[in-house]
């Protein structure tokens, strides 16, 4: 699919991962085939109000019924647009998805109101730090009612739900720190329930989760 | 009136009396050692009370006769109609539909202004980055107005315009079932108060979808919401049989199926979708009640439950439900155009279809709700399909419009501001709803303020300007007055500007990241947050016109004809109010509703079977 | 308020007085369809109810969950035989009455009630003995719900058919008028049915 810049409009305001890329081409897609709906109408109903008013005129307006042909082609227009749409999305959807399988795992776990990390490593931390240009495998879970695990930056979002694991697969493409919220409305901490999320080179990361407290970790590989 | 006859008085005695044996009974079992939880003295209570107020207002008493096998008291009966120009009638059990139209509108008027403080007070908290009310306060206040809204959009049009209009436009004298209709109106006021008082049982803070675990565990006003939902729910689906009956069998001769009004269409369709889906929701909603109160465990996932179990259940309904919202706004709309444009409605049998299309296309699209719900990955495709296959049937209903208005001759009355006004803001809506539709960009904006603003566009746009349209439309026939032109036109442009002033904003806000359901956000987007409360702040005070127009013009306005804008719809073709009985003499009709242009016109009354 | 000459749809049903303008026939057939709307908003209840079993039955690891016995077949399979013969005896009712045997009716009407009230205590006795509770995890949620609900529709019905005997004791049913007669049978079968379905997804299979 790959990313599609027309003009270099960007609507997301940070795109940061492969799955943003290809939903910012859907976003700029749709609005620009909102433009040419929205001006059709709005065109229409201006002109009409204008060229069609009464003005003390009190006889009734031509007994028209319908119109067989503009009825037909509205029907089609409107039914071809949508297959097209669904399908563009659907195969974004599956490009979103993509390869589920990664090499760098983490145990993401949410409770009210705070995000824990858990690293193949055994670390427990309260960041989330991943590798740049690498697959990653996110599993969410929640330790009480139902979260949301959002970072806007990679356009990933999936709901943390108890007794039952989601996974999300992401590949950030650049490297930064980046916010991320809880998105599903979740007591009286939701508003303050936030993260951030460390993209950064191998290296760095390893040595960031040595640094962690906890099991004994050398980098970011699995216990042999 | 006084405590020996039935009526409100001895309704509310009912119900305090009702309230209080069955808090009563739990809470002297709980003092006599048994295990007692509060949820079952609330549910108990509850339950006593809508009993007792029930039986107050005299509700029961017809059946309760006919099932005893006592003979018909027929005055009893005849008076239950009640006498035109008696004002305590509306606080009485009467049968009169256009009785029961009137306290629906005025109720849900009076529940939507309520449910707007509820909204201001969200705005105040809103206005500024920072906590002035706090997140507890905040959740409670948000849920609260989340529901009341929801329940003014599913009563208002159908319940109070359908209730006195349909049987006048089908040329019959009143509903199929009179009395059940009566009931369904007086289910509504404890529900309504429940949820109101439910801050002072300790809130909720789940917003209108209740999802557990978090509703497992929310205060008493949880419950308060869960129980008033359901009761709601059953008035909807006693309105929706009646409805249907009604439709199906009391036509008048030579009124068939494709020369009902547009009107009556959307309402059959949305009783249709109402009787089919509110059950799920009830069942839903008492598996949780259950949950909380019993000690089950549908929702509990130590327990073998499944929370994602209660989202599908819920939006199984709750999707046809906006459908159940949308659709009479629709009907009103599609019914003031073509009086407005003096045009027949373009493509009417079309648009028959479309209503149909969506409902039944509405019970295939819920699970757009839970695209991140992190339900099976397969289900996203069929659903996305089927969501943005329903804009289509959608896109008639423009069709429909924008063919009459074109080359008609346009009156701008109010009625016909709003019909332009609806026109603008559910295309916004209708659009903004297929980012949500596709899954790519629903990742993203899922529960986010653009959802909110799509909403908003869609149920005020659709739903409000609806009612607003249809209540200027129609005000002159059920009051027998016309409303002031300029206070109308005022309260259009001041409603209209304000509310696209308050949430066409809100679909930036929800891009660049700011969630919905937060009592805060990052500072960045305080202005534009400010600019919103100072917003809807005006829809607030636009209101204010409305209401005064409706009520002085009720009382002193001038006199209205019997068809004041030569439309061709039965309910024109009688007095203004209509006559207690309706008609002197049921209509034949021998012709459609919108044959402007010197088409054959709709007979008036006055004409024989042969 | 004249009175318009020919049929034309109107609301009373039994013995109720409309506007002058009375066509029974129609108020009647108006009912039923009623009822059987009625019946079909309750067929989705418990078509949610039935839904949620099944999803959590699907879930679960085994059924019924470690540690806990399904109820034995035999008192419930012997509600199933009650149940019906009560619908026999229902129908039997309604087509006496069609034909003008008013007490063939009533003996019919008698019949069911007794078989429904035998359900409901054997019900009672099964729920007593079964050694499990409505908190018993999803196993008592699901199973107490589903025939908690369906009790409750019995018992509700029940109720329907003894007003229906006191109107025939009142010498208010007829062949021509017993539509409350016809109403409460669509009802019952509509509980019966739910009653099978039960039945067979809760306890045998």
């Amino acid at each position: 699919m790959g990313a599609v810049l027309v003009a270099g409009i960007q609507i997301l305001p940070v795109v940061a991962s492969r799955e943003a890329e290809i939903e910012d081409a859907a976003f700029v897609l749709l609005t620009v085939l909102s433009v040419p709906v929205l001006m059709f109408v709005v065109v229409g109903l201006a002109y009409s109000a204008i060229r069609f008013r009464a003005n003390g005129d009190e006889e009734d307006g031509p007994p028209i019924h319908g119109h067989r042909g503009f009825q037909a082609i509205w029907l089609v227009v409107s039914f071809a647009l949508v297959i097209g749409l669904f399908v563009y999305g659907a195969l974004g959807l599956v490009d979103i998805r993509g390869a589920q399988e990664s090499e760098f795992q983490v145990q993401v776990q949410a409770e009210q109101w705070a995000w824990k990390f858990e690293y193949p490593s055994g670390v427990v931390a309260k960041e989330l730090h991943i590798p740049v240009g690498e697959r990653v495998h996110l599993v969410v879970t929640s330790k009480d009612v139902i979260h949301s695990f959002w970072v806007p930056a990679f356009g990933i979002k999936q709901d943390a739900v108890p007794g039952r694991p989601t996974q999300i697969y992401v590949t950030a493409t650049v490297a930064g720190t980046y916010p991320g919220l809880c998105a599903e409305l979740c007591g009286s901490g939701h508003t303050g329930m936030h993260l951030t999320v460390v993209v950064s080179e191998r290296a760095e990361l390893d040595a960031w989760l040595s640094d962690q407290p906890g099991p004994e970790s050398s980098g970011s590989e699995p216990p042999a | 009136m006084s405590v020996r006859r039935p009526g409100l008085r001895r309704a509310l005695l009912g119900a305090a009396i009702g309230g209080a044996v069955g808090a009563g009974v739990l809470i002297g079992a709980q003092n006599a050692g048994m295990q007692i939880r509060d949820g079952q003295i609330l549910g108990l209570a509850y339950l006593l009370a809508l009993i007792g107020f029930l039986l107050g207002i005299g509700a029961f008493r017809f059946w309760v006769t006919w099932a005893a096998g006592r003979p018909v008291d027929v005055t009893e009966e005849h008076a239950a109609h009640g006498t035109a120009g008696d004002w305590r009638r509306y606080f009485r059990f009467t049968t009169d539909h256009k009785v029961i139209g009137v306290q629906y509108l005025v109720s849900a008027f009076l529940l939507f202004l309520t449910a707007g403080t509820f909204g201001m007070l969200m705005r105040v908290e809103l206005a500024q980055p920072g906590l002035a009310l706090g997140e507890d306060a905040y959740n409670t206040i948000m849920s609260t107005h989340g529901a009341m809204m929801i329940t003014v959009a599913l009563i208002s049009i159908i319940g109070g315009l359908g209730n006195f209009l349909v049987p006048i436009m089908i040329g019959a004298r009143d509903m199929a079932f009179p009395k059940t209709n009566a009931l369904s109106y007086w289910l509504l006021p404890l529900p309504i108060l429940l949820v109101a008082i439910n801050p002072l049982l300790g809130g909720f803070d789940t917003g209108w979808t209740a999802y557990p675990p978090l509703s497992q565990q929310a205060n008493l006003g949880q419950q308060a919401y869960l129980m008033a939902f359901v009761t709601v729910g059953i008035s909807s689906i006693l309105s929706a049989i009646n409805f249907l009956v009604t439709v199906f069998r009391m036509r008048a001769p030579g009124m068939s199926l494709m020369r009902m009004p547009i009107f009556v269409w959307s309402l059959t369709v949305t009783a249709t979708l109402a009787l089919v889906a509110t059950s799920v929701v009830a069942g839903a909603f008492t598996m949780l009640l259950f949950d909380r109160v019993l000690g089950t465990s549908f929702f509990r996932p130590s327990r073998g439950g499944d929370v994602v179990l209660f989202e599908h259940l819920f939006w199984f309904y709750s999707h046809p439900a906006v459908y159940i919202m949308g659709l009479p706004g629709l009907g009103a709309i599609l019914e003031v155009v073509p009086v407005f444009a003096r045009k027949p409605l373009f493509a009417y049998p079309l648009a028959v279809l479309s209503f149909i299309a969506i409902g039944v296309l509405s019970f295939m699209v819920w699970a757009h709700h839970m695209f991140v719900s992190g339900m099976a990955d397969f289900f996203h495709i069929p659903i996305m399909l089927t969501t943005e296959l329903i804009s289509v049937p959608t896109g008639i209903v423009f069709l429909a419009a924008l063919g009459t208005i074109w080359m008609g001759k346009l009156h701008f009355k109010t009625p016909m501001l709003w019909v332009f006004g609806f026109i603008w803001a559910f295309l916004i809506g209708g659009i903004t709803g297929v980012y949500l539709a596709d899954v790519p960009t629903d990742i993203t904006l899922s529960d986010t303020y653009f959802v909110v603003a799509h909403f908003h566009y869609t149920i005020v746009g659709g739903t409000i300007f609806g009612l607003f349209a249809g209540t200027y439309y129609w005000f002159p026939k059920v009051t027998g007055r016309m409303y002031s032109e300029r206070l109308g036109q005022l309260h259009f442009w001041w409603f209209m500007l304000a509310f696209n002033a308050t949430f066409l904003p809100m679909f930036w806000l929800g891009i660049e990241g700011m969630r919905r359901r937060v009592a805060d956000y990052p500072s960045e987007m305080g202005g534009v947050n400010l600019w919103v409360s100072f917003a809807a702040f005006n829809i607030f005070l636009s209101m204010a016109v409305f209401v005064f127009n409706m009520v002085r013009s009720w009382r002193r306005g001038e006199q209205a004809a019997a068809n004041p804008w030569r439309a061709k719809t039965l309910e024109w073709q009688v007095a203004s109010p209509p006559p207690v009985q309706n008609f002197d003499h049921i209509p034949t009709v021998s012709a459609g509703p919108y044959e402007y242009g010197g088409g054959a016109g709709v007979p008036t009354e006055g004409r024989a079977v042969p | 308020m004249s009175v318009h000459a020919g049929a034309v749809p109107g609301t009373p049903h039994e013995g109720h007085m409309g506007f002058g303008e009375e066509d029974p026939a129609a108020g009647r057939s108006n009912m039923l369809l009623g009822v059987k709307l009625g019946i079909l908003s309750e067929v989705m209840l418990f078509g949610a109810l039935f839904a949620a079993y099944f999803v959590i039955r699907s879930e679960s690891g085994g059924w019924p969950p470690e540690g806990q016995d399904r109820p034995e077949l035999l008192l419930p399979g012997l509600n199933t035989l009650l149940l019906v013969s009560s619908s026999v005896t229902m129908q039997w009712a309604v087509r006496a009455i069609g034909r003008g045997e008013l007490t063939a009716m009533r003996w019919g009407l008698r019949a069911t009630l007794l078989l429904g009230s035998i359900f409901i205590l054997i019900q009672g006795y099964e729920f007593a003995n079964n050694g499990f509770g409505l908190d018993a995890g999803v196993f008592g949620s699901t199973f107490y719900t589903l025939t908690g609900f369906h009790g409750a529709h019995v018992l509700a019905g029940l109720a329907f058919i003894s007003i229906v005997v006191t109107r025939a004791r009142h010498g208010l049913i007829s062949a021509e008028h017993h539509t409350s007669v016809e109403a409460a049978s669509y009802y019952w079968h509509f509980v019966d049915v739910v009653w099978l379905f039960l039945f067979s997804t809760l306890y045998v299979l």
